[in-house]
């Protein structure tokens, strides 16, 4: 039994490899169209089962005996003095979260191949639904920051292709965009993060960043710890990373959304679960942690209220509980955040699922403001306008990075293409006797295409003038020349009068 | 018989058999053709196998004393550097003949003059005696003359003459240096190990001034600037076949020269180092510089020759083995280069009867094969890694920076513009207007394809392993570079 423990990489690796096998499929057409779709529903389904197998065998060996806790393979990267080790965490709460995550990629897989029946992109769809779930799993199972970044990543990859899954509509791509890039911004601080502990710790493995740190100051503690902790305010949508996630149900109704309610908006949370230690030993975080809490618990509670539709009032009733459980960690409860953690999680997977049936099985007309806001208009526009946090994002960020790119742009037009002269505006040359004048042989832009063409001429006139002249003409001009005059020295000395002179000189020279 | 003796005479019996024939079955000849270069390619390519290259002694070495009075001998012999030479004389003079379908007049002189250059190239590689280089290095004239004058452009007449003048005004600058060498050898021998042996107890005046007999001579088939005015010319007006014979192998016969005086007169070279360098330097940006003015596309490979030997020159002057190895290894990778470009422009020639650059656009839309295989024939020209330019290129640049330091960017400099006219011919090929013209050319024939992608095929695997030809070339590499490093 135990030798299941040591094909624990498996268990992430199944669902990316039922990826990559619909991937081929499509690319060698053998699993196109509606005739594909049982083919490739089964290739997910069977990935998705094999690894809650697995997981449910490692569960049962934990339940026998105890967790396997930390796992180190084999080495994936050496390069000089470090090397980086394929790992795996495999405490109670990583079983716990992937025998959840599991059992609900399994359901929405097996809920999807009804939902998503005819739908265009249906093997796009569960290629890049495979590829989440097993990003998840890699998410809480692996050991090393490293690993749960690549996991961290192909979420992010994966939820931007969800929420882009239709395309050719504008919005779902300028939405796909929105949540990435604000995902990306958590991603650069779990960069931070690790790279701090690398530097001060010399290892990435969780292990070592949560329980051999005894050597760092508690500034150092606190400056990973806070970066892991902004990447997992991005990943899980809280304050003030909170508007991405609304944008987020624009992936196919409710197999992306129930990811975005219950899974992929509590990777954050198990990621100040699991750096829990640091927290411990630098307090002077957790009172922020209960601030940021409380600011997405209002926020998602107020914005919920004026929502109209079901699945955005869904939305943010997730961000509000999500606040809460960040909320209750910052009281330094872990253990019972992490409960609500799992809870929550597998009640969201099931009102999501549900929702879309339950419009259809009942009709009520738009709901009535809450009484709430009666007397309190401008916290009902706040609320309409969901705090206006994606505006002031675009004031303090996005505009001012516009401006400064365009600046950019500008310099490298009018200055540096000038000067380095990289060839003029592509032109598209239309017609054919357009072709045959705009010759741009031996023409150059740019101040170094101009000196180019400048010392190219003078070499050319030099070719042209002292080189090839020289061959073509003059040199043999010049041997016509000097055979001449041999010619006439020759006819000379054939006269009697001058071979006597040579005679006599001959003999002069040699007596 | 001796295994050069055949591989010499090869070519030759070609030569013969084609005579036999009687000139109106041209057929046959063009038949006989190929297989006598086939034979001498497999015959040639078959010496890889015996080929020791643990040593840099000479092998196969033979040797007949011609005449006791005057100190000639017949002998021949190749090592690790004029191995990769005979390999590539062989190689294209099979692919300038498959290239030949469209020569239709004379078939027979054509042929056999072709084969007749063949043996006489290799015997430039092969001798191992001063006298009998010099003998085969005036025997590639007779052929050429001819090729060029009979089977040229319009100005062939123009162009034979002044090829011939300048190699032959240039071959009497070396004859006179080895008539001192043999004059200062007391056991009057012209045999390149006596010589070699006797040189360099010479004055070091003497040696430098021999030596620059040496380099005018072979600075002139090189060509180093500014001995270069027969290149554009006669490249341009040479039927195609011979353009790839010309750049391919005829050019390398002057660096080749070059090292062989080098290793005879070391102490002259090493006091001439810096002349030669800034000499090369100045070839590569020239050469560069002017097939970038270039709209007509043989004189732009042509001048691009320039700039290429502008490298091995460059190798050559550093004198150490890095710099050696590039400058052989350039050799090799620019053979496979210009007689690809000159390969393919020719064959465009003949279906389009233009060469100017301007009147070539988005043929990948109606000829890709042939916008596939010219892209990547000037890639290779530009040297991109993965070609064997680049590996050339680059051991020339670290010899280079060994010796000179930082002023060796100036090579990286003739590479920038070398990509500056090879992208932009590229550019050509892909963009525009189809024009009507071009529309009723065919694409490459078989026959066509197989010389073009042997070509290709040889210029990749350099770039990409270029291990085996290093493992040939080294050990006689070693023993040159060590006669330079003793003696700094």
């Amino acid at each position: 039994m135990y030798s299941v423990i040591y094909n624990v990489w498996l268990i992430p690796l199944l669902p990316i490899l039922a990826t990559s096998w619909i991937a081929l499929g499509y690319i060698f057409n053998f699993n196109r169209g509606e005739s594909g779709e049982a083919q490739t529903a089964k290739t997910s389904l069977t990935a998705a089962s094999l690894s809650l197998i697995l997981i449910l065998i490692i569960d049962a060996y934990a339940f026998l005996y105890s967790a396997p806790g930390q796992l180190k393979l084999s080495p994936w990267l050496i390069s000089g003095d470090y090397t980086i080790y394929i790992s795996f965490t495999l405490d109670n709460f990583a079983l716990a979260m992937a025998t959840l995550i599991s059992t609900i990629s399994l359901l929405t897989i097996k809920f999807s191949v009804n939902y998503m029946h005819r739908e265009a992109g249906f093997q796009r769809f569960f290629m890049i639904l495979n590829l989440f779930s097993g990003a998840m799993l890699l998410i809480v199972m692996a050991g090393n920051a490293v690993f749960t970044f690549i996991g961290w990543e192909l979420a992010g990859v994966s939820s931007f292709l969800l929420i882009g899954h239709s395309f050719d509509r504008d919005t779902a791509t300028r939405n796909a965009n929105r949540a990435f890039i604000t995902n990306r911004i958590g991603d650069a601080f779990f960069i931070i993060a690790f790279a701090l502990s690398f530097i001060w710790l010399g290892s990435i493995e969780w292990n070592d960043i949560l329980n051999h740190n005894a050597g760092l100051s508690s500034l150092q503690i606190g400056l990973i710890a806070g970066s892991f902790l902004i990447a997992a305010l991005a990943k899980s949508a809280l304050f003030p990373f909170s508007p991405w996630i609304a944008r987020a149900l624009e992936g196919p109704t409710p197999s992306s959304a129930i990811f975005y309610g219950s899974l992929m908006v509590h990777a954050g949370i198990y990621l100040v679960i699991r750096i829990e230690p640091l927290f411990v030993i630098d307090t002077a975080l957790l009172p922020l942690l209960v601030l940021i809490g409380l600011l997405t618990t209002l926020y998602g509670f107020f914005t919920s209220l004026v929502q109209t539709d079901v699945k955005s009032t869904l939305i943010f009733s997730v961000t509000t509980h999500v606040g809460l459980m960040l909320f209750i960690c910052g009281l330094g409860l872990f253990e019972l955040a992490s409960w609500y953690l799992i809870l929550h999680a597998i009640w969201r997977a099931y009102q999501f699922l549900n929702a879309p049936a339950h419009m259809h099985m009942m009709s009520r007309p738009t709901r009535k403001v809450h009484p709430l806001f009666k007397n309190f208009t401008r916290l009902y526009t706040a609320s309409i306008q969901r705090f206006w946090l994606d505006h002031i994002a675009d004031w303090l960020l996005v505009k001012p990075i516009e401006e400064l790119s365009r600046d950019a742009r500008n310099f490298d037009e009018k200055v540096v293409n000038r000067i380095v002269g990289l060839p003029a505006q592509a032109t598209t040359i239309t017609s054919l006797d357009e072709n045959e004048t705009s010759s741009d042989i031996g023409k150059g832009h740019g101040m170094a295409g101009k000196t180019m063409e400048w010392l190219a001429s003078i070499l050319g006139w030099f070719e042209d003038h002292l080189v090839l002249q020289g061959g073509e003409g003059r040199f043999i001009k010049l041997i016509h020349h000097l055979g001449g005059y041999v010619l006439q020295i020759d006819q000379l000395l054939s006269q009697p009068r001058y071979l006597l002179i040579l005679i006599i000189t001959t003999f002069v020279v040699i007596l | 018989m001796h295994d050069l003796t055949i591989l010499l005479l090869l070519p030759v019996m070609g030569a013969v058999s084609i005579a036999l024939v009687p000139a109106q079955h041209d057929k046959i000849i063009r038949k006989l053709a190929l297989l006598a270069s086939f034979a001498a390619l497999l015959y040639s390519w078959s010496l890889l196998y015996s080929f020791d290259t643990t040593t840099a002694q000479l092998q196969f070495y033979e040797t007949t004393v011609w005449n006791t009075r005057l100190g000639t001998s017949y002998s021949l012999g190749i090592d690790g550097i004029s191995l990769p030479m005979v390999l590539m004389a062989t190689l294209l003079s099979l692919i300038s003949i498959l290239a030949s379908a469209s020569i239709k007049n004379h078939r027979k002189g054509y042929y056999l003059l072709v084969l007749l250059l063949e043996s006489a190239m290799l015997g430039v590689f092969m001798a191992q005696d001063w006298s009998l280089f010099y003998v085969f290095w005036e025997l590639t004239l007779i052929p050429l003359f001819f090729l060029i004058d009979h089977w040229g452009g319009e100005k062939r007449h123009t162009a034979a003459l002044n090829f011939v003048l300048y190699t032959m005004g240039g071959s009497v600058f070396m004859l006179i240096s080895i008539l001192v060498l043999f004059d200062s050898t007391p056991e009057h021998s012209f045999a390149m190990s006596d010589m070699m042996a006797r040189a360099r107890e010479l004055p070091h005046n003497t040696q430098v001034l021999l030596f620059l007999g040496f380099l005018i001579g072979f600075g002139v088939k090189m060509p180093i600037f500014p001995l270069h005015g027969w290149l554009p010319l006669a490249h341009v007006e040479a039927p195609s076949p011979i353009s790839i014979l010309l750049s391919g192998v005829l050019l390398k016969m002057g660096s080749y020269g070059l090292i062989r005086a080098a290793t005879t007169l070391p102490e002259a070279i090493i006091s001439l180092q810096n002349l030669l360098a800034t000499l090369a330097m100045f070839s590569l940006i020239y050469g560069g510089l002017l097939a970038w003015r270039q709209s007509d596309l043989k004189k732009m490979i042509a001048y691009s020759s320039v700039s290429h030997m502008g490298v091995v020159l460059l190798g050559i002057a550093t004198l150490n083995i890095v710099g050696l190895t590039g400058a052989v290894l350039q050799m090799v990778a620019h053979g496979f280069v210009a007689a690809a470009t000159f390969l393919l422009i020719g064959l465009l020639y003949e279906r389009t009867h233009t060469r100017d650059i301007n009147h070539y656009c988005s043929l990948v839309r109606v000829n890709p094969r042939f916008a596939f295989f010219t892209t990547m024939a000037f890639i290779a020209a530009v040297g991109m890694p993965g070609t064997a330019g680049f590996v050339a290129e680059f051991h020339a640049l670290i010899g280079g920076y060994e010796r000179w330091g930082w002023i060796v960017v100036i090579l990286s400099l003739g590479v920038l513009i070398s990509a500056a006219y090879a992208i932009r011919t590229i550019g050509r090929l892909f963009t525009g207007p189809v024009q009507c013209q071009i529309q009723q050319i065919t694409d490459l024939r078989k026959t066509e394809m197989l010389a073009a992608s042997v070509l290709t095929a040889g210029f990749l695997f350099i770039g990409f392993f270029p291990a085996p030809i290093l493992n040939i070339m080294s050990a006689s590499l070693n023993e040159l570079s060590n006669v330079f490093a003793v003696r700094f």
